[in-house]
């Protein structure tokens, strides 16, 4: 479907973790979206000047929603918003994908959100997933609820989400893999799945974008084939395709 | 009714509200009525494909957008093939803008463009190791490769001048003298963003180019100071937000304008721009874009 760009009011802003899920109502969008797919969020003002990607936490019949981490002066703007606030949204974007009936989804902190969106896709499977402390950790009886068996770990119990992955490394075999994480996270993984020659894997990747309409070329990431545009040839690249240097 | 129509040289535009280089894309004719614009300027390339700069190429700034792309393009057989066939489909004119590494580049690439309004030169971009700003910013070398270009070419040549230039109005005038038929005033301005955690500049090449609100009243300077110097028309350009931004760029002396990075935070902001400028030519009694500065 071609993307829209509308002024959505807030429906929702809530404390989900150490994050916030902001939620809007727009048949249009949740009527389109498909897995693989992002928004780009606008704050009505010159300053700050750019929008932000955003994908998919939640997608519903009248309502969507995205989970907002602060980290800078945007997404600090963004995660205050109130019931009602006024936020332009440009969306759906992105190259979709169709996830396998069942699969194995790596997440770590924030990059719980896009699996999570595509678990509803799935009818199970298994998810490894990593933050840096417990209380950190969200949705995960709602991944239980999805099909899906749990594994977790944080930082300050016992170690890092490539941890258990290298451990249950058998787990994986003959999966398809989706992993959404930090860059650091996924280079790991890239290289546990290399030694244990499991090549079916595909990895979310961000990076820093203007538009979303792949005019201003700014979201490029390095691939065996050069550069390609995570707004227009990603979000989701097979794992091998991409350089994480 | 409001005539909105403006002629740069032999260029005739029905309104002056042009797309700049570098800012957009095919995907936004789901945003934007490109029929309803005074025209588009493609994004620039070069005679051959090159795969720009390694990440990150972009941040913000406050009101503004900084960018080290490194002009990306997959160069001019894939332009004459594949971009040019669609961007005649928008039922807008089409300004090609070119960019080369050397005279000898710019000038086979100009002779190969024909069926578009015009050709705008770019040798003002900050983010290229050869060419761009390198060229820019030295009159003689402006000179030389107008004359080149105009040589090559029936087509209206534009001279996309760089803010970054030690005098403006020298290098406009060696744009005139060079045979143009227009300049554009400017490009985005050399800056610097450093990454705090890494301690040391965000990007590659060090510097990137500053666009958006922040520049305005830098760039609209540019046009001020080119109009009273150089008798050559002037497309201004830089951190043209709304209809008011428009209005102080004609007013400075610009013949028409080009929209850049306002279509990140707005894709709706050309036609809203466009609404907006004809309701407030028509509340202010103004039946063409010459009234607009009459006192």
């Amino acid at each position: 479907m071609d993307p829209t760009f509308r002024i959505l009011p807030v429906l929702e802003n809530k404390k989900l973790g150490p994050y916030y899920k902001i939620t809007f109502e727009d048949k249009q969008i949740c009527k389109y979206a498909e897995c693989g797919n992002f928004v780009m969020m606008g704050l009505q003002a010159l300053d700050p000047y750019l929008p932000r990607p955003f994908s998919f936490m939640e997608v519903n019949e009248g309502s969507f929603s995205i989970l907002v981490k602060v980290k800078g002066k945007g997404t600090e703007i963004l995660s205050k918003v109130r019931k009602g606030d006024q936020i332009k949204v440009l969306g759906p974007l992105g190259k979709t994908f169709c996830p396998p009936e069942e699969g194995v989804l790596i997440a770590g902190g924030i990059g719980i959100a896009p699996v999570y969106y595509q678990a509803g896709w799935m009818k199970g499977g298994i998810l490894f997933y990593g933050a840096k402390r417990e209380k950190d950790l969200i949705l995960i009886r709602e991944f239980g609820k999805k099909g899906f068996k749990v594994r977790t770990i944080t930082e300050e119990n016992g170690g890092l989400v490539t941890d258990i992955v290298k451990k249950y490394a058998h787990e994986l075999n003959g999966k398809q893999i989706f992993i959404c994480g930090a860059i650091e996270m996924t280079r790991r993984i890239k290289s546990i799945l290399s030694e244990e020659q499991i090549d079916k894997a595909y990895a979310y990747i961000e990076k820093r974008m203007g538009c979303g309409l792949s005019g201003c070329k700014s979201c490029a990431v390095n691939t065996l084939e050069g550069y390609k545009l995570v707004c227009k040839e990603g979000p989701v690249f097979p794992l091998k395709e991409v350089e994480l240097g | 009714m409001v005539d909105l129509r403006v002629k740069i040289g032999s260029i005739e535009l029905q309104n002056p509200v042009l797309l700049a280089s570098g800012v957009w894309d095919f995907p936004y004719t789901k945003m934007i009525d490109f029929k309803r614009l005074g025209g588009v300027v493609c994004k620039g390339f070069s005679l051959f494909p090159k795969e720009g700069n390694p990440p990150p190429r972009i941040t913000e700034t406050p009101c503004g957008v900084i960018n080290s792309i490194g002009l990306e393009n997959k160069g001019l057989e894939n332009f004459e093939t594949e971009i040019l066939p669609e961007a005649k489909k928008l039922g807008t004119p089409i300004i090609v803008n070119i960019f080369g590494e050397s005279i000898e580049e710019f000038k086979e690439i100009a002779s190969k463009i024909n069926g578009v309004a015009g050709i705008e030169v770019n040798i003002s971009c900050p983010n290229v190791n050869r060419g761009g700003e390198s060229f820019g910013g030295d009159p003689k070398t402006v000179f030389s490769i107008t004359k080149a270009v105009c040589e090559e070419t029936e087509l209206p040549v534009i001279v996309k001048l760089t803010p970054n230039a030690a005098n403006i109005e020298e290098t406009a005038e060696a744009a005139r003298e060079g045979g143009a038929t227009a300049v554009t005033a400017s490009n985005t301005f050399s800056g610097l963003v450093i990454d705090i955690d890494r301690k040391e500049p965000l990007f590659k090449r060090v510097t990137g180019g500053l666009s958006g609100p922040a520049i305005k009243p830098l760039a609209l300077y540019n046009v001020y100071k080119i109009k009273n110097a150089v008798d050559i028309p002037i497309i201004g350009s830089g951190g043209i937000a709304d209809y008011r931004d428009v209005l102080e760029y004609l007013i400075a002396g610009a013949a028409a304008v080009q929209l850049g990075s306002i279509i990140f935070n707005n894709p709706l902001a050309p036609i809203e721009i466009l609404d907006n400028l004809k309701y407030w030519l028509k509340e202010n009694g103004c039946k063409n874009l010459k009234d607009i500065s009459k006192k």
